[in-house]
């Protein structure tokens, strides 16, 4: 491009509008110390002060080189190849919502609550039940909440061979699916694009728990879907039988137990957890027992019952720029995430299995100008 | 008159022992293999080739435990790959050993004598083969042992709800009862070996294994009862075992796991490749050590009989999850089906049902199913089938589940292939010895199938 | 002080018919305290020396009772006694889950109790017994049967025993030293 080259790999994106080039800055470094040097392709080489952010004029040849791209998600689309729609995020336009407000209940089949041979556990009676809603109208993905997650919880970084291998520890993801307007004509110029933040479910009745030979992840009380790390022994088999796919495994030592700095990078309220085991999403346990211990000495020291309310909140939560995850108390009916799910939009992810998830979903219901329709 | 002993002659059957053997022959020419013929150079050469395998498999396991299960193709979603494929195609080839010497026992086919001995040797290398992989395949390997219920400070117990558990519980009893029902029946023959050989060392060795048996009429009484009953208490056990490693699976709520007909489709599926590696380690046996007098064509040709019954209960079992997936109307089971027959691991699945369903039918040709050459090439196709079919369950299965946004590819590493290859030369060298120090055919069971051994009142 | 005590008289037999019919003459010539032994098991002949009582059924039904128990029990006693956890929504005696694990114990106590069970009946492991003293003994692993009566019979009188055994057709016959 005027004289400017860049060598790159090429990954077509559905969307992307015709004859144009999106490019990643801030690759490509050549001096960045252990983990940033010489990763990935300098596009700055193109970037000019006179056209910041945008040029004209790019032309693209084939090297015929081979370069391996990591993702961590390899299929992004809500359609199965047998044509099959999941629905998995459930999306309306605000026409049909006015018509039908239960529209997301009505796209899954939910077992109702109570429909167990067995007695229910009685987390209603506890002062805490803990849940999230996640607001999929809100979500810009922008994986804020991910980077959040990772400090807050010790998460190691594996890189890119790991990841390009399915083994990334993120324990809050975004999930992004295309969805094209005419799915048979294979038209991929007009996608829809959505995006849904995945963390732990923390289900009541949870696939997970109930294969750990060695009892390492249980129910605690208040609901919370626990993973005692020391305990685990590494099967795996809490793993494969979560429908969500959010356990994350040590395949290998991820975590750097040697730098003495590192010490200091880290959360000292969350354990490292060392190669082998299995780690999750616990609804910042810590913090939860930090805000219950912090009302507990309250109540003492005013002489009435104080409880911890919504100003506690999540590392996912707290970085939310769209404010679209809400955790609570939901047997509290005022707090915020109690509102939220008591609204019509609110359906849990693949609740056909009755899994329970304390983790729901606002479906989406967006409300587009028909003037810009192609 | 006990009918188990008798020797049905019938003319259109080959007999299960050739005419013309007397007690001392029989015992002269089993106990020889050990007592008095030199190790061939073939048998060294053989052991050597499994000792080796062996070593690379202890190499690879080192290097596992030193670095993780990292080393290995397991990712997330697919969190279990080639060690529990290795492990449930092992415990199934043990089935055999089983089913021939307690259920062939119970259902009165004397024609079991002359290959249960290996068979069950077979079923314990083949459980022992299996045993590695639950121990390797967890993250920390060295806390295996608190899947065991013992007293800890930690003051915890396992969680009995757990397949997983049922495993430990169903495989070690396996391996207990197998182990002991094995030596039970050497007892006799260690006595036997006691009193033939010639050398000192090996009078007392065999002497202390066979624990001063002297064949006294009450002793074999008893004996026959406990064998008897240990014969019933195996029937149901060899049963139970693989109906509990599919509980791996059927309890679990991945699609192309979570189905009723995997226990029945199991066992069956473990009986086939357990016949089938029976074949492939009796057809060189009788070759090599001139035992076609003992292992004849008719144990070759049952044995054909049922690989090939087993086999159809399989297929049975593809159609009906191939039936469920469509008539079930369950979106998960319909696309896992789709993905068998055309998603990434289609060849897989379509060779799958080349070695265990299309060839297999060959068996119904009488003259393939005398032919050992014939037999040996069909049992290698069906225990490569049987070992996709794990590979589809476990490895195609996780990979395409619930999430679209979580579906993965495995892909095995040098490491996954060295471990299993390693226990196939580990099974192998343990053959080898099995064969050079123990009688590889009970001989006192093949003394009971001459007409001689018949009394009147 | 030389040994010279009798532990029985043993006749040698060609075939398993022989020993048999030689079994049960001989026990019906009023000798009780007699055993027989073979290379192989005959139906029968236990029942011909007088042999009736087989304890093992018994000491396996015990064995498979107690293992049944000890497994459902000590399922019951971890997972709702000692240490409950929630587990999936599960109650804590999540029976149907605990069946597998007793069906094992089960079969895991009986067997263990038919085999050592057997063995210990049968009063090994014995490493020494009076019968090896006999050098044509050896060949009772093999192709020859053996009837032996032992000195403690109240019967027992050294030339008459002799004698009748000899009356037998045995093979050979010889005294089984202490």
């Amino acid at each position: 491009m005027n004289g400017r080259k860049v060598t790159g790999p090429v990954w077509i994106q559905p969307g992307v509008p015709d004859n144009s080039v999106t490019v990643t800055l801030g690759y490509g470094r050549t001096r960045a110390g252990r983990v940033g040097t010489a990763q990935g392709f300098n596009a700055y080489a193109l970037r000019t002060s006179a056209a910041p952010w945008f040029a004209s004029g790019l032309q693209i040849r084939k090297t015929g080189d081979r370069y391996v791209l990591a993702s961590t998600q390899g299929y992004q689309s809500m359609d199965t190849p047998n044509g099959d729609h999941r629905p998995l995020v459930r999306e309306t336009v605000l026409e049909e919502y006015h018509k039908d407000p239960d529209f997301a209940k009505g796209q899954g089949e939910e077992p109702a609550p109570g429909l167990t041979l067995y007695k229910p556990y009685p987390y209603k009676e506890e002062d805490y039940a803990w849940g999230m809603a996640i607001d999929l109208n809100s979500c810009v993905g922008c994986n804020n909440c991910m980077i959040a997650c990772q400090s807050e919880n010790n998460i190691a970084v594996v890189g890119k061979e790991q990841c390009a291998i399915g083994r990334h520890m993120h324990w809050i993801r975004i999930d992004t699916y295309y969805q094209y307007p005419d799915e048979a004509a294979r038209d991929r110029d007009n996608p829809k694009a959505f995006f849904q933040p995945v963390p732990c479910m923390q289900c009541e009745d949870a696939p997970c728990e109930v294969v750990c030979p060695v009892g390492a992840t249980n129910h605690s009380s208040e609901g919370l879907n626990d993973m005692v790390y020391n305990r685990c022994v590494g099967t795996r088999y809490c793993s494969n039988n979560c429908p969500y796919k959010v356990r994350r495994f040590n395949f290998l030592l991820f975590q750097d137990w040697v730098t003495p700095q590192y010490k200091m990078m880290r959360n000292p309220d969350v354990s490292v957890r060392s190669r082998g085991v299995m780690e999750k999403c616990t609804y910042c346990v810590q913090r939860i027992n930090e805000h219950k211990i912090d009302a507990e000495t309250a109540s003492v020291r005013e002489g009435k019952q104080i409880k911890v309310g919504d100003e506690l909140q999540t590392a996912c939560q707290q970085s939310c720029p769209a404010g679209a995850i809400i955790f609570g108390n939901i047997n509290d009916p005022e707090s915020r995430v109690s509102k939220l799910k008591a609204q019509s939009r609110n359906y849990s992810l693949l609740g056909e299995l009755n899994t329970r998830p304390r983790t729901t979903y606002l479906a989406e219901v967006s409300n587009p100008n028909p003037e810009l329709k192609a | 008159m006990n009918d188990r002993y008798k020797t049905t002659v019938d003319a259109e059957q080959a007999p299960v022992i050739e005419p013309g053997y007397t007690f001392g022959t029989i015992t002269e020419k089993i106990s020889s293999i050990v007592l008095t013929r030199p190790a061939s150079n073939g048998w060294f050469v053989g052991f050597g080739v499994g000792f080796m395998l062996t070593m690379m498999m202890l190499y690879a396991i080192g290097y596992l435990f030193l670095k993780g299960i990292g080393i290995w193709g397991d990712t997330i979603p697919i969190g279990w790959g080639f060690a529990i494929v290795n492990f449930v195609w092992w415990i199934g080839i043990g089935h055999a050993g089983t089913l021939i010497s307690a259920i062939l026992l119970l259902l009165r086919q004397s024609w079991r004598n002359s290959i249960n001995r290996f068979a069950e040797a077979m079923t314990l290398f083949a459980v022992a083969c299996a045993g590695i992989f639950p121990a390797i395949h967890v993250g920390r390997p060295w806390l295996a042992y608190w899947l065991f219920p013992y007293p800890s400070t930690m003051g915890v117990w396992p969680q009995f709800r757990s397949p997983l558990m049922w495993d430990v519980f169903a495989v070690s009893t396996y391996a207990t009862i197998s182990a002991l029902f094995w030596f039970m029946g050497l007892i006799p023959d260690f006595a036997t070996l006691r009193d033939r050989s010639d050398k000192p060392v090996l009078r007392i060795v065999y002497g202390m294994l066979s624990m001063g048996w002297r064949g006294s009429a009450r002793h074999w009484h008893r004996y026959e009862t406990a064998y008897l009953l240990l014969a019933g208490l195996a029937t149901p056990l060899v049963l139970s075992v693989h109906t509990v490693v599919s509980f791996d699976f059927a309890i679990g709520i991945v699609p192309g796991w979570h189905t009723t007909i995997f226990p029945p489709y199991f066992v069956a599926g473990a009986i086939y490749s357990g016949f089938a590696m029976v074949l492939m380690l009796a057809i060189p046996i009788r070759k090599i050590y001139r035992l076609e007098d003992f292992i004849t064509e008719r144990h070759l040709q049952n044995s054909a009989k049922v690989m090939l019954a087993t086999g159809l209960i399989v297929a049975y079992g593809y159609g009906i999850e191939a039936f469920m997936g469509w008539y079930s109307g369950d979106r998960y089971d319909a696309f896992t089906l789709w993905n068998r027959l055309h998603g990434p691991y289609a060849i897989p699945y379509w060779s799958l049902l080349t070695c265990n369903i299309f060839i297999p039918q060959l068996l119904w040709i009488k003259k393939l199913r005398t032919s050992p050459l014939a037999l040996f090439l069909l049992s290698g196709v069906i225990l490569i089938g049987m070992w996709l079919e794990r590979f589809i369950i476990v490895v195609v299965s996780l990979s395409r589940d619930f999430l679209t946004s979580s579906w993965g590819m495995y892909y095995p590493t040098r490491w996954d292939w060295m471990i299993f290859i390693g226990t196939i030369g580990m099974f192998l060298a343990a053959m080898f010895l099995f064969l050079r120090l123990l009688p590889a055919i009970s001989i006192f069971e093949m003394r009971t199938l001459l007409p001689e051994a018949e009394v009147k009142e | 002080m030389k040994r010279e005590r009798i532990y029985g008289i043993m006749a040698e037999f060609d075939s398993a018919q022989a020993l048999v019919d030689a079994a049960k003459r001989t026990h019906e010539a009023g000798y009780n305290r007699i055993d027989a032994y073979s290379p192989f098991p005959i139906e029968g002949l236990a029942e011909e020396i007088g042999f009736h009582h087989d304890e093992v059924p018994l000491v396996v039904l015990i064995g498979g009772i107690v293992g049944g128990l000890t497994g459902y029990l000590m399922q019951y006693w971890m997972s709702v006694v000692s240490y409950p956890i929630n587990v999936g929504g599960k109650p804590a005696h999540s029976w149907p889950a605990f069946i597998v694990i007793t069906f094992e114990m089960t079969i895991l106590f009986a067997g263990i109790s038919a085999v050592f069970g057997m063995l210990a009946l049968n009063g090994l492991p014995m490493p020494y017994h009076p019968v090896f003293n006999v050098p044509r003994f050896s060949s009772a692993s093999k192709d020859r049967f053996f009837l032996i009566v032992f000195s403690s019979d109240p019967k027992y009188d050294p030339a008459g025993t002799r004698s009748f055994l000899q009356g037998l057709e045995p093979r050979s016959i010889s005294e089984v030293p202490s």
